[in-house]
């Protein structure tokens, strides 16, 4: 009799919690609302009940670091100069590639540059770009949605190689795999196209890309390039840059060529003068 | 205890100041360098009514209409905005924030092509004297480091 009457009872309570949740659920939303409100969240939250950025780093089932999140640059900073933490006597150009960036650096060939023409903005500027963007990680492959200009890149981790007639490309080919905890993406069959940042570096077909991500903590990531390009530069040389997680937002439509109107406003040529 | 209090408030604001000039620094979009397109030696005032807002990407473009004082002839502005719609919408204002008929008081920096053109750093409504669009963009130095 005494369970009956139990079970009875919390009919009731999940009745009365099932009524609650259909209130809230079509309470109107606030006018400015976004569509990434309202949507349950994984994100650890700390005593106040704040997202808790430094709560350790997730890892997916198979015991692997879990990068998946929405990514954004901390500044500028890298994709203004990727170089912008050495010296610049330090970036060993060729000779050649050290006067296309002098004539460059000056913003006086701005119109040339790829990006500002809405063309992508090449590896690894793509990921300095201010624009956030989400990794979207399966045992076999990581997805990378970029929202700057609604791009993607495929990271394989299957074993594939990059074939040796693969057709030039903006934003390469990539294959990643893992060395302890850090994602090591390489990324090879580039077109020679892309500035490395907005100061005018140049690149050419030879480029090759090493990316090294390491998640930190929940929120932090720290990523180390390597730029391996001997048709412009002496030698490899690697830059760090880092990475922290969105928990408050989600990608959004960003379609370049909409209405480019600074293109006619920009010192250079036309693109391919 | 007040003063921790108080201290403890210091320290919200000036973290929340923090937040404020990041989301300035990031809303200067990847897309352009704004030092070759702006002079920030070049600083402009305009005041007129806005005739359109373009909330497109890459950059929204407010435009408006400024009466010369001396010779009362009227001419039309472009004012980038420097972010697109995305981020400016992770600000919280929309494609409603600002429209066609609002009256604007706007500094900025002048475009280096001589056109009727400017980077609005900021841009208030005459009504209310609410800023809109409030971040700044920072218009970097060209060559300043390489």
């Amino acid at each position: 009799m005494r369970a009956v009457e139990l079970r009875a009872r919390e009919k009731v309570v999940a009745g009365l919690a099932l009524a609650a949740l259909l209130a809230v659920g079509t309470l109107p939303r606030a006018a400015h609302a976004q569509w990434w409100e309202n949507v349950r969240s994984t994100v650890p939250l700390n005593a106040k009940g704040e997202p808790d950025l430094t709560a350790p780093a997730p890892r997916t089932k198979d015991g692997r670091p879990d990068l998946s999140g929405i990514w954004n640059p901390h500044s500028n900073k890298y994709l203004r100069n990727i170089a912008a933490d050495m010296k610049p006597e330090d970036v060993p150009f060729q000779p050649w590639a050290k006067q296309v960036a002098d004539e460059r650096g000056n913003g006086s060939h701005s119109r040339e540059d790829p990006d500002a023409n809405c063309l992508p903005q090449g590896v690894p500027r793509l990921g300095a770009a201010p624009a956030p963007w989400k990794f979207v990680q399966t045992a076999d492959l990581i997805v990378v949605v970029h929202e700057a200009f609604s791009l993607w890149r495929q990271i394989f981790l299957d074993g594939r190689k990059l074939a040796a007639n693969a057709n030039p490309s903006w934003l390469g080919y990539s294959t990643g795999h893992w060395e302890g905890n850090t994602l090591v993406v390489d990324t090879r069959g580039f077109n020679g196209k892309t500035w490395l940042d907005q100061v005018g570096k140049p690149t050419t077909e030879k480029l090759h890309v090493t990316e090294r991500y390491t998640r930190k903590d929940f929120g932090h990531m720290d990523l180390e390039i390597t730029i391996d390009d001997p048709g412009a530069y002496t030698r490899p040389w690697t830059v760090k840059q880092d990475l922290t997680l969105l928990t408050d937002t989600e990608l959004l439509e960003f379609i370049c060529n909409e209405n480019n109107r600074d293109l006619e406003h920009l010192p250079g040529k036309p693109l391919g003068e | 205890m007040k003063n921790k209090n108080l201290r403890r408030a210091a320290a919200y604001v000036f973290a929340l100041m923090l937040v404020v000039v990041d989301a300035a620094m990031m809303q200067a979009h990847s897309h352009h360098s704004f030092a070759a397109q702006y002079d920030a030696a070049k600083p402009i005032t305009l005041t007129g009514k806005v005739t359109k807002v373009e909330w497109t990407n890459p950059h929204v473009y407010v435009y408006v209409d400024v009466r010369d004082e001396k010779t009362g002839e009227v001419a039309n502005w472009a004012l980038e905005i420097g972010g697109g719609p995305n981020s400016l919408i992770r600000q919280g204002w929309s494609r409603d924030s600002l429209k066609a008929d609002d009256v604007i008081n706007v500094e900025g920096s002048l475009a280096r092509d001589g056109s009727r053109l400017a980077s609005a750093q900021s841009i208030v409504l005459a009504a209310t004297g609410k800023r809109v669009f409030a971040a700044p963009i920072p218009v970097e130095t060209p060559n300043a480091s390489r």
